[in-house]
């Protein structure tokens, strides 16, 4: 775990670890699955706060819980940049960890699948796998998503492939 | 869905809810903090700590330090930084706002020490110096960490509240220890009685100490002592005096020194310096000076004047009469002569005897007064008289003289000179000297002898002898020539030896001296009596030489006399060797008989003369009566006069007595000739006198008239034809003198020709009548010069022919006056040649005469031969008893008296009428 910086790691490690291994298809053990996600994700989503670090709301769309939607945000020079976020359980969870899309960013980055699918770094598929069926939704925004916000989000500002909402507005205003 | 779902679905919804609270970051913080700064919202000085993680006021810090040294009670600024996180600078700032506000606080080399620190540290130095009873300062800063100042000044305003104890030179101490090392340096100051150092007394008590508290004992500083010493001196617990701070003289001593001094002096009446010193006492004179302004200081003692007055009534009684005395004897022992003679100037009688000349300070202690002085040279001047012959002495001292100018010359020739000045003049060089002596030997103190010549410096020196000392020095300049002079005035004086010699056997007391102190009065007294004795020695030789002049003029009257008439017969009898030429055999002897006799008398006679006429130069008394005619002298006595003359003189006089022994008449003759001419060459003097040389011209004139007229009553004496000769020869001096190869006494007649005489070295020495220095002058002793036979040899002959008696002497003399009648040529033969002189006269004389002849010469030569046949000693056959010889002898004298008339006849008969004169 020495690839990720200090504060994701001790943050990692406070999110409470997932007992259950039952995928979508198991019926009432996803049920079980499902509310030790809910706990995980509080947890987490608490600790956050705490910190003055909240960075994401999500919310499942559909009851079985098996898709999820929400929106994630970065502050880079004081500006927040805010993207819709979704991604679907895959119906090999928890052996398959699942892929964040942030569709909003498609085509704009090469750190990205067809489809808004972040890539995620080397390091997280063996450390996912190593950590079968311990780490759930929570873990994998930690691990996934939060470092890559990070790291692409910056170059991608400056880059200008994105704008802040309030300069998009005003250039659209100066446009009109 | 069930239940649980849903709850932890709206529960996840609320918390993406719930407002997360705000965290600012440190860097926000800072900004915050400075724009509050900025508008003015904080207005005081805000601190941050070293981690910059916190802001401190200053209030705040004080606080801190302030707790933070009431805790420990002693903080150093470096931890107090540490402690407190905010940077030294600060700390420093405020820790002095502290200190400076809290009186109990100090700051001292960043650190911070509260009051009660101090408080409790000396109570713990208490606690300790009680156990120790001594605790060195130096200790107590290295343990706290602090200087050694700073805690002593700390210690100082706790000592005797906190501190029971007492600091003293870097170092506490208790009470008991203090009060023990006083009572140490106490007793030890007590117990001294000799002036002492004082640090050599602490350095023992120090040993002490340590010896009392082992190991543990720390080293007492001197200036503990001192100070303890100086507090007892102060409370008069010790008595006694203390110079320059370490020399403690303790009254006790300087009241056994000064009764000492006080009772040695009024007892003895003098002190010396060396027992003063022996006493501790530096600076003896200038003590006693101070304590005895009445005394008098010299050299090496202090005397009290009484002693002046002693020692003036001593001398007084020996001036009175006549006599001497050494001061040393009557001053006390320990006197030495420096001091003596500073003594003897200060007395008054010494002092009034001087001036008036009549007495002499010698030797610096010894006063010898005018009479006794006069008594000595009357004494000695007569045993010189009867001890030194005036001409031996002269010998021996011209020999002499070289050695001892070495030595004794400087004196000798600076008293000669200063001799005139005055009596004490001539004593003082002699008396340095004498001081000089007395330092190379140093007689046990060394020193006095050291100091001598600085207080020989100082010593008031009486000015007349200052004066003196400077001549001296002025007069060492022309010294050689002083010295020379001297020399050959006193040539033939007595010497300095002799003369102390002299004294010591005069006067007896002086033999009680001890060897040098004889040295240092008779070396002075010596000197001062040889110029006096030189005078009248030299006024004797003087009168001497006058009337010695008289006789050696006689003697070589006598001696020319007498040289003439022996040289011309011996002349005449080597013309008649001549006729012998022929006969080898008879030569030789007839030359070793001519020799033998009439060369040895004639050698005799010279060597005897002058050896008379040496002695009377010299003024050895030579007795008139043995100036008489006949002197015959064995060669051993002849070898000997020969010797005894000097120079070339002996030389020639023995080149002459050799030839007396050997066969060549010719060389006799030469060797005389030159003797003769050598001979008188007086001592070579160098002293010229005109007036003398005057003199001498006018004696030298006297002397050759009175020549002139014995040579013209010589020739008159002769009474015979030549007189006529003479009364011709006068008429011709000068041409004579030119012509100079006639055969006649060749004289000088002018002064002119004795000048040249003198030149050529043919000498008579004419000593000056004066004694002294008399100019060489020289006359000759003229050989009479003759080329035949004188006619007062024939007279001579015939007279002795006439007279002779003697059978066996009769029969040569006829025989010499036959050759001389005939020959004309005088002979000279011993018996053994004459038989051949008689048979050379056989064609010369009538057959008869020859005949006579002889016949008397056969019986001479038969009685001659019988004569030593019966006797060994012919000339008593007379008294023979033996028979038939005495017969025979009878018969043949008889036979020969009775041959002498006719013999007689021979000659005489005719010789009245036929002298044969030579032209």
């Amino acid at each position: 775990m020495e690839q990720w910086d200090t504060t994701t790691k001790s943050t990692l490690t406070k999110i409470p670890l997932l007992t259950t291994k039952a995928g979508p298809r198991d019926g009432a053990a996803w049920t079980q699955r499902l509310k030790e996600e809910y706990k995980a994700l509080i947890a987490y989503t608490s600790m956050n706060k705490a910190n003055d670090n909240d960075w994401f709301r999500i919310s499942a769309a559909n009851p079985e819980g098996t898709r999820w939607v929400g929106k994630c945000w970065y502050v880079h020079n004081l500006l927040k940049f805010e993207f819709d976020l979704q991604f679907d359980i895959p119906v090999t969870y928890p052996a398959t960890a699942p892929e964040l899309e942030l569709p909003e960013l498609d085509g704009k980055t090469h750190k990205m699948y067809r489809g808004g699918k972040i890539c995620l770094t080397v390091h997280f598929k063996p450390l996912w796998a190593k950590n079968c069926p311990r780490f759930g939704i929570a873990h994998a925004l930690c691990l996934g998503l939060a470092p890559w916000l990070a790291a692409e989000i910056p170059i991608l500002v400056d880059s200008g492939m994105i704008k802040h909402k309030d300069d998009v507005a005003a250039s659209s205003s100066d446009s009109s | 869905m069930d239940e649980e779902l849903l709850e932890l679905q709206k529960q996840f919804e609320f918390a993406q809810q719930a407002k997360s609270s705000i965290r600012l970051s440190d860097r926000n913080v800072v900004e915050l903090v400075q724009k509050l700064h900025d508008l003015q919202i904080i207005d005081f000085d805000l601190l941050h700590t070293v981690s910059g993680k916190e802001y401190i006021t200053p209030e705040q810090l004080r606080l801190e330090i302030c707790s933070e040294v009431k805790r420990l009670g002693r903080v150093s600024l470096i931890d107090l930084t540490d402690s407190i996180g905010v940077d030294l600078y600060h700390v420093e700032r405020q820790a002095q706002v502290v200190v400076s506000d809290d009186p109990e606080l100090m700051l001292i080399q960043g650190e911070i020490i509260s009051k009660s620190y101090w408080d409790t540290m000396a109570e713990e130095i208490n606690e300790r110096l009680q156990e120790c009873s001594q605790i060195a300062v130096a200790e107590l800063a290295a343990q706290l960490q602090v200087g050694s100042e700073l805690i002593s000044s700390m210690l100082e305003s706790r000592l005797g509240t906190l501190i029971k104890g007492r600091l003293e030179g870097g170092q506490l101490y208790t009470p008991a220890y203090v009060a023990r090392v006083n009572a140490m340096v106490r007793g030890a100051a007590r117990g001294i009685t000799v002036p002492m150092n004082l640090s050599a007394l602490w350095s023992s008590l120090q040993q002490l100490l340590q010896g009392m508290d082992g190991a543990t004992g720390v080293a007492v500083d001197n200036s503990f002592f001192q100070t303890l010493f100086n507090g007892l001196l102060k409370e008069v617990e010790i008595l006694g005096s203390l110079r320059a701070g370490v020399h403690w003289t303790p009254a006790v001593f300087a009241s056994a020194q000064k009764e000492f001094v006080d009772s040695f002096l009024s007892q003895n009446s003098f002190i010396s310096y060396d027992s003063l010193q022996k006493l501790g006492i530096p600076q003896p004179m200038q003590y006693l000076q101070s304590r005895y302004p009445e005394g008098i200081p010299l050299v090496t003692m202090f005397i009290h004047p009484s002693m002046i007055e002693m020692l003036d009534a001593a001398i007084e009684d020996a001036v009175e009469r006549n006599s001497w005395i050494d001061s040393l004897t009557v001053l006390p022992s320990l006197c030495d002569s420096q001091d003596a003679y500073k003594i003897l100037s200060l007395c008054p009688s010494v002092q009034s005897a001087l001036k008036s000349n009549r007495a002499l300070i010698v030797g610096e202690s010894y006063v010898l007064s005018d009479g006794f002085i006069k008594d000595v040279f009357t004494r000695l001047d007569k045993e010189m008289q009867t001890t030194i012959p005036i001409s031996s002495a002269s010998k021996i001292d011209d020999e002499k003289h070289p050695i001892k100018e070495s030595k004794g010359g400087n004196d000798s020739g600076r008293l000669s000179e200063l001799n005139d000045v005055s009596t004490e003049c001539g004593n003082r060089p002699a008396m340095e000297r004498g001081s000089k002596k007395k330092k190379g030997k140093s007689s046990g103190n060394p020193r006095s002898s050291a100091s001598e010549s600085d207080l020989n410096k100082q010593e008031p020196i009486p000015s007349k002898s200052k004066r003196n000392q400077r001549k001296g020095k002025d007069s060492s300049v022309s010294h050689v020539s002083e010295s020379k002079r001297s020399k050959e005035d006193s040539v033939g004086a007595p010497s300095e030896e002799w003369i102390i010699n002299k004294v010591l056997a005069l006067v007896p007391e002086f033999e009680e001296q001890d060897v040098d102190d004889r040295e240092t009065i008779l070396k002075p007294l010596a000197n001062q009596l040889r110029p006096m004795l030189v005078t009248s020695w030299n006024e004797r030789r003087r009168v001497m030489l006058a009337e010695n002049s008289d006789r050696m003029k006689r003697v070589l009257d006598n001696l020319q006399k007498k040289l003439d008439e022996s040289y011309m017969n011996m002349q005449l009898y080597e013309k008649a060797l001549d006729l012998f030429e022929d006969d080898q055999a008879t030569f030789v002897v007839l030359h070793r008989h001519l020799l033998r006799t009439t060369g040895a008398s004639i050698a005799d006679m010279l060597l005897f003369n002058l050896d008379v006429y040496n002695k009377l130069k010299n003024g050895i008394p030579v007795e008139e009566s043995q100036n008489s005619e006949s002197v015959s002298l064995s060669s051993g006595e002849r070898t000997s006069i020969a010797k005894s003359l000097h120079g070339s003189l002996s030389v020639k006089a023995v080149a002459l007595v050799e030839s007396v022994e050997g066969k060549q008449m010719d060389i006799f003759m030469t060797a005389l000739a030159t003797l003769v001419e050598e001979s008188h060459v007086t001592q070579a003097v160098t002293q010229a006198n005109e007036a003398k040389q005057q003199w001498h011209e006018e004696a030298l004139v006297a002397t050759v008239t009175r020549l002139e007229g014995r040579i013209d009553r010589h020739r008159d004496d002769q009474n015979t034809p030549v007189a006529i000769d003479r009364g011709k020869r006068d008429g011709d001096d000068e041409a004579t003198n030119q012509v100079n190869g006639g055969n006649r006494i060749r004289y000088p007649v002018r002064e002119d020709d004795y000048r040249g005489f003198d030149q050529n070295g043919f000498n008579h020495g004419y000593h000056d009548g004066e004694g002294w220095g008399g100019r060489k002058r020289h006359r000759k002793l003229d050989l009479p010069v003759f080329d035949d036979k004188g006619p007062d040899t024939w007279l001579d002959l015939t007279s002795q022919v006439s007279m002779e008696n003697d059978p066996v002497l009769l029969l040569p003399k006829v025989v010499s006056l036959l050759y001389l009648k005939i020959h004309n040529k005088a002979l000279q033969a011993p018996g053994r040649a004459m038989s051949i002189a008689v048979s050379r006269l056989k064609d010369k004389l009538d057959d008869s005469a020859f005949k006579t002849l002889m016949d008397y010469h056969s019986a001479t030569v038969a009685l001659l031969s019988i004569l030593s046949a019966s006797t060994n000693d012919p000339t008593h056959f007379i008294h023979q008893e033996d028979d038939c010889a005495s017969d025979r002898i009878a018969t043949k004298k008889e036979l020969l008296e009775s041959l002498m008339p006719t013999l007689k006849g021979l000659v005489l008969g005719s010789t009245i009428t036929q002298p044969q004169v030579a032209s």
